[in-house]
């Protein structure tokens, strides 16, 4: 191919194109642009009552580490349970930020990554709910109190607690290394591409995959 | 006043139809699709009209909002559609002569680029319209998003493997 023969082939094409081709006015008339709906509107909805329920179970999570003070273990289960409804709120506010400004007259790469970024969204909870396994106790201590008003810990063996946290203390640093993987960085490790998949279905993981494409395009 | 606005976004799309035309071509092989990428690439423009910025031509802003409509079509993101029920089924584009026609008309070496132009992905395929479109790199970089030493060096890249694939297809036809 010629150098030039590209420019000369979209020349007749673009030609072509001008004789041919016209707008059909009469079809835009007649819609009704004034009525058109952004569905994105109903994403940013669901994300902000996202935000406001973990803002209210941030408040009384805070309020109940301070009226459980006194019993150690129910502050500190209270605690963690405080420190991943943070980190969930946070992560619902960075989608309402970003849903903000997805706006189509920006850069399209800019673009893309908001919008995957948005498409992602599942797989935060998913490392959560993952990242909280070792810690479970927690979660049925708080329950268990504050829907039975029973402290379950005082009817727990000592030593079943001891070894209790000793095995799900070491769990923690390989937990987290596994699920530092679970990145669209590394989906070109066929392990992590098979767990993405499978705990956050096809959709996330294609959101995941354009991530990558995205990084690559822009390198 | 509104009939005003109304009729100067249609005289600029009016003006800019092609470029509409050769993107929805381009992300969509479908004529169903086609036609509801069109029709949500006008109401996306429609929207953003009264944001546009004059310190970008209006075809580069154009360009962004029909590129971002189409990907994001083409990945079947339904939750960033636009939704009415206020169309009817007309096309916004009409070929003087009947589609089938225009495609046996149209120079085999044209297919072949649509052809190829379909098969690169979402990124590339917008990088690869914009520099058919003569677009300088700095614009395509500005559109894009991304620097220019990146715009030209991925332009050449897709260069020599759209020369591959002519000369592939051509050695083929003639054997």
């Amino acid at each position: 191919m010629k150098p030039n023969e590209l420019n000369e082939i979209l020349s007749a094409y673009d030609a072509k194109l001008d004789r041919i081709l016209s707008l059909n006015s009469a079809s835009i008339q007649k819609i009704n642009l004034q009525k058109t709906k952004k569905k994105t509107q109903t994403v940013l909805i669901f994300r902000s009552i996202e935000v406001v329920s973990f803002s209210a179970l941030l408040l009384f999570l805070g309020s109940y580490i301070a009226n459980h003070w006194s019993s150690t273990h129910l502050a500190v289960s209270g605690g963690i349970l405080f420190v991943f409804t943070l980190i969930a709120l946070i992560g619902s506010i960075g989608q309402v930020t970003l849903l903000n400004q997805i706006d189509y007259s920006k850069p399209v790469v800019e673009i893309r990554k908001k919008i995957e970024r948005v498409n992602t969204h599942v797989l935060l909870f998913v490392k959560l709910l993952f990242l909280s396994g070792p810690v479970w106790w927690a979660y049925s201590l708080v329950a268990i109190d504050v829907f039975l008003d029973t402290d379950l810990y005082v009817h727990l063996d000592p030593d079943f607690v001891q070894r209790y946290l000793i095995i799900n203390g070491v769990l923690i640093f390989p937990l987290l290394w596994f699920l530092n993987k679970l990145s669209f960085k590394n989906l070109h490790l066929k392990w992590v591409r098979t767990i993405i998949s499978w705990v956050t279905g096809t959709k996330t993981q294609q959101a995941l995959t354009s991530l990558k494409q995205i990084e690559e395009f822009e390198n | 006043m509104q009939t005003t606005k109304k009729e100067r976004f249609i005289g600029l799309i009016d003006e800019h139809k092609k470029i509409i035309y050769k993107i929805v071509n381009s992300y969509c092989a479908n004529p169903a699709d086609r036609k509801d990428l069109e029709q949500e690439i006008i109401i996306q423009l429609w929207d953003a009209f009264d944001q546009y910025n004059p310190e970008f031509k209006y075809s580069t802003w154009m360009y962004r909002i029909a590129l971002n409509t189409a990907i994001s079509y083409y990945r079947k993101e339904k939750k960033w559609h636009t939704k009415t029920d206020s169309f009817d089924n007309a096309t916004i584009f009409h070929l003087r002569t009947e589609e089938t026609e225009h495609r046996e008309q149209m120079n085999k070496k044209v297919e072949m680029l649509q052809h190829f132009i379909q098969s690169l992905n979402e990124l590339n395929k917008a990088l690869m319209l914009l520099y058919l479109e003569e677009k300088s790199h700095s614009e395509i970089a500005e559109i894009l998003g991304i620097s220019k030493t990146n715009v030209a060096t991925k332009i050449g890249r897709i260069k020599l493997k759209l020369k591959n694939e002519f000369l592939k297809n051509l050695n083929y036809e003639t054997e």
